[in-house]
């Protein structure tokens, strides 16, 4: 007998009526690389599975000033989209490490932002691009940042009720750049010990940082910005001085626990070390493409 | 909790059959179908065992229900050799299948299906890979005889070979 039904809507309207009508005995299925584990080890039990795949419209990457990501866009889509190969590479940098090919060929970012993994490699990038999230309820839709979004381990914002749609990010300005760095125990199919993602905007002379965003994945309980690091870099000089501030900084804005991957001390020293890499990649990227 | 009828693609063939929806497409290759080619193990993602192509990309059969495969083109690796069913006479192997023999890239077997599929999907899009390319290609794969070094000889072998355009691929 079957764990639950199986619904496959084909409109957005059609699946988010589905959701109103079973609520949190509802899941949606997108890549089900999450999902699917989940119902598997009896973490959860939904009654009713509502399939996204013939759902029209949450496959696109779109770059027009602003960029959209559908919710269905999978993890090798963003490694293999040339719009995101620019400025925007900090996005290619996390999705092609996670899992191995198998996995990204199906995995979604929005399966990756509704899971909230705090060691969810995209969540970070997306973090440092201003990135918001759309959900689609019965009583419209809503945005929220999704710094907002994350609330907990495997919690966010999203009622049961409501489809992650998509996630936007503002347009780049002129002289940013963005990394992401992955720490693990070996270097490939593994769960983030620590990463982070940056975002540099330089001024004109190529030597001083106008914005900085900073965040950090797997050292606490969501994917955190660290907002006082950043604040230390913006109208300083670029450089190994600043940049020490800036992960003093992030190290102490990280929560991290012990468990089996590493102790809490090794991942905040983990986010010192990432963090000086990133920044100084962002200012490598910047100049190079000025 | 009904069932529901399904019509599968695999291998170029179609396949009707009627399956529980939570039903994975590993699990209904190999019960509803026979086709036991494709290998069950971790049920996680982890070990890459259960790998089949849909519409050209490499997944984990066990974790993609067997409802979301209609529609899609499915190959598993008995789909591979030309001759199609049974054991094809060697020559007429998938040039990955020979290159595998030749390179003596299997040791206890269980893993090489995955790595075969895992390996053509890659060679498909990136036809002449670096080594360290193969490896990453392969990383969804795991061998725990650790043959690795044949397995990635063997596939830099067939993807010369399938360049070079002496064998149909």
């Amino acid at each position: 007998m079957s764990r639950f039904e199986y619904h496959q809507p084909e409109s957005l309207q059609d699946a988010v009526a589905l959701a109103a009508r079973f609520g949190a005995e509802a899941s949606f299925l997108a890549g089900g690389t999450d999902l699917l584990v989940q119902i598997e080890r009896g973490r959860i039990a939904p009654r009713h599975v509502v399939g996204l795949h013939r759902v029209p419209g949450l496959t696109g990457i779109e770059v027009n000033g602003r960029i959209t990501l559908g919710a269905r866009v999978t993890h090798r889509s963003i490694e293999r989209a040339p719009a995101l190969a620019g400025a925007l590479r900090c996005l290619v940098e996390g999705a092609e490490v996670i899992g191995g090919h198998q996995v990204r060929n199906v995995a979604t970012v929005g399966g990756n932002l509704v899971n909230g993994s705090p060691a969810a490699d995209l969540v970070p990038c997306l973090l440092v691009l201003d990135g918001a999230v759309a959900l689609l309820g019965p009583a419209g839709e809503r945005e929220l940042p999704v710094e907002r979004f994350l609330l907990g381990p495997n919690r966010t914002d999203r009622r049961a009720d409501e489809l992650l749609t998509r996630v936007s990010l503002p347009a780049l300005p002129p002289r940013a750049a963005t990394a992401f760095l992955k720490a693990g125990r070996r270097r490939a199919m593994e769960i983030s010990v620590a990463c982070v993602a940056a975002r540099l905007t330089l001024d004109a002379s190529l030597e001083r940082c106008l914005e900085a965003r900073i965040a950090l994945g797997a050292v606490a309980p969501t994917a955190v910005r660290a907002h006082e690091a950043e604040r230390l870099l913006e109208g300083q000089p670029v450089g190994p001085q600043a940049f020490e501030r800036a992960a003093e900084a992030a190290r102490a804005a990280c929560r991290p626990i012990d468990d089996v991957r590493a102790s809490a001390a090794f991942r905040q020293h983990l986010v010192g070390v990432l963090v000086r890499r990133a920044l100084a990649r962002c200012v490598e990227r910047a100049r190079l493409a000025a | 909790m009904a069932k529901i009828a399904i019509t599968l693609e695999i291998n170029g063939e179609s396949h009707e059959a009627l399956v529980e929806p939570d039903r994975t497409l590993l699990d209904v290759l190999r019960s509803e179908l026979g086709l036991t080619g494709t290998k069950t193990n971790c049920l996680d993602a982890e070990c890459g065992v259960c790998t089949v192509l849909v519409d050209g990309l490499a997944v984990n059969s066990c974790l993609y229900l067997a409802v979301v495969a209609q529609g899609r083109a499915v190959t598993t690796i008995e789909g591979l050799a030309p001759a199609g069913e049974g054991l094809a006479p060697t020559g007429t192997m998938h040039p990955l299948q020979q290159a595998f023999m030749d390179h003596g890239a299997v040791q206890c077997g269980y893993c090489i299906p995955g790595m075969i599929l895992s390996a053509k999907a890659y060679l498909d899009e990136q036809p002449r890979p670096s080594e360290a390319q193969i490896r990453e290609a392969l990383a969804g794969n795991l061998c725990r005889c650790t043959g690795y070094q044949k397995i990635v000889d063997a596939v830099l072998a067939a993807s010369g070979r399938m360049a070079a355009g002496t064998v149909a691929s």
